[in-house]
């Protein structure tokens, strides 16, 4: 990648052929410092709940209503759902992700789970506000300009009304997900969520299974959204939550299963530990598929580069990127943009790593 | 000194490791039971164990496939597993 090599802070560091043991990673003080800030955060365990199959607004490509599950019956009853987050903190889930539809439709569901299980992330279009005593972390999804957003979620001035309900909301991360269409549209959008003082973050639009529209990605517009990533990830530094690791890993060319294997149940078979042990994703009739396991559902899996799964996917991967400094740098980089993105009080810090790493055994892009 | 002694010492230098590395409380590498299953009975999970393995690389230099991890449920397998790579290394 000429463009993005020929960037003085972000060229790709060469690495030496040595074995690195891991003390001699951690003997760098700002290498063991962030690690000993991410490890502390290793007891979270997560599953996803489709909260409701409804939302207030229609978008082209919405994973959700893809599949089976936009059929589940609605389980409405606060009861069962306190019992199903019991239950779950006795299997060892410690964080839940409640999505689907739109959970802002069910804040009662929404409030019990917060009862029952204190961390966790709710993923919102934002449009109707989250009551504030739900102290999850709240991801605002923005797929573009207001032009566009009209154009493929029906929605007129959207982002106006989501920085509106959110502005100053502790709780709130702006996602905005890059399809093949919007790239250039981002810089627009990052400078009116950092004039509002807004945290943002980045998505990838990964194609649902048998998608075949124009907002799929293409090796010209993973490269152009990686510059992007890259740009303004110097523009922004105090308002936008990434790392050039995170922008290295979403914009590879290949998708997150080739380049990580990906350990969600739909694509992990095994059940002996992690994430193809204890994750669940819930549809609303509180019924669970192991085959369909994962936090985004009827994605197709080789164009899966998506924010939520990338978190778990990357971050289990802390063997294989122990090997060397700007490694190890990059992958925590990564752990602590995902923390600070999911986890309510949690800080990011400074970038250890402001160059672009390959991910194990692939190259650069 | 016999296979079955090198286990053992390996067995207290691995529970050692365990409660160093997991903050394990209430426990010493004499006293922690080599046959618990680590992940449903002491309730470590895949990064606890990939941060163990780590040290275990370091303190014995052996190389360690993650695709291993599954088999490394209790400290005696662990230990077994050791003595197996520095067997197969010399």
């Amino acid at each position: 990648m000429d463009d993005v090599e020929g960037h003085p802070a972000t060229a790709t560091p060469q690495i030496s052929n040595k074995e690195w043991k891991f003390s001699e990673l951690l003997a760098d003080p700002k290498i063991r410092d962030r690690w000993e800030k991410v490890r502390h955060y290793f007891f979270l365990r997560e599953s996803t709940y489709d909260m409701s199959n409804r939302c207030n607004i229609r978008c082209e490509g919405c994973y959700y209503y893809e599949g089976d599950k936009q059929f589940a019956r609605e389980n409405r009853d606060p009861e069962a759902w306190r019992e199903l987050m019991r239950a779950e903190k006795k299997r060892g889930i410690t964080y839940v992700v409640l999505a689907g539809a739109e959970p802002s439709m069910v804040n009662a569901l929404c409030e019990v789970c917060y009862q029952e299980m204190p961390l966790g992330t709710i993923a919102s279009n934002g449009l109707k506000v989250i009551p504030e005593f739900i102290q999850y972390k709240i991801h605002i999804s923005v797929w573009g300009n207001d032009e566009t957003s009209l154009k493929i979620r029906n929605a007129k001035n959207m982002l106006g009304r989501q920085i509106e309900n959110y502005q100053g909301d502790p709780r709130a991360v702006f996602v905005y997900t890059f399809t093949r269409n919007n790239i250039d549209q981002v810089y627009e959008v990052a400078a009116n969520l950092a004039d509002h003082d807004c945290k943002f973050t980045f998505n990838m639009f990964s194609a649902p299974r048998g998608y075949d529209g124009s907002l799929r990605h293409t090796a010209d517009s993973l490269a152009k959204t990686r510059q992007t990533m890259v740009d303004l990830l110097l523009k922004y530094p105090q308002n936008l939550l990434f790392s050039h690791y995170s922008a290295v890993a979403h914009t590879h060319r290949y998708g997150l299963h080739d380049l990580y294997a990906c350990a969600y149940p739909r694509m992990n078979p095994s059940t002996d530990i992690g994430l193809g042990r204890s994750f669940r994703q819930y549809r609303t009739d509180l019924s669970w598929d192991r085959k369909a396991a994962c936090c985004v559902p009827d994605t197709d899996c080789v164009d899966c580069r998506h924010y939520a799964s990338g978190s778990a996917v990357v971050t289990a991967r802390l063997f294989r990127h122990a090997t060397d400094p700007a490694t190890f740098k990059a992958w925590l980089d990564y752990v602590d943009t995902y923390l600070a993105i999911w986890v309510m009080g949690y800080a990011k810090g400074d970038n250890l790593c402001n160059q672009l790493v390959a991910p194990p055994g692939h190259e650069v892009f | 000194m016999s296979r079955e002694a090198d286990i053992e010492k390996i067995i207290l230098r691995v529970a050692q490791i365990m409660i160093d590395e997991l903050k394990l409380e209430d426990v010493t590498a004499e006293t922690f039971d080599p046959e618990i299953d680590l992940i449903d009975e002491v309730g470590i999970d895949s990064m606890d164990l990939a941060t163990v393995a780590l040290v275990l690389r370091d303190e014995y230099a052996i190389r360690i496939d993650e695709d291993d991890y599954p088999k490394m449920t209790n400290v005696r397998l662990i230990s077994e597993y050791i003595d197996n790579k520095l067997k197969d290394q010399s």
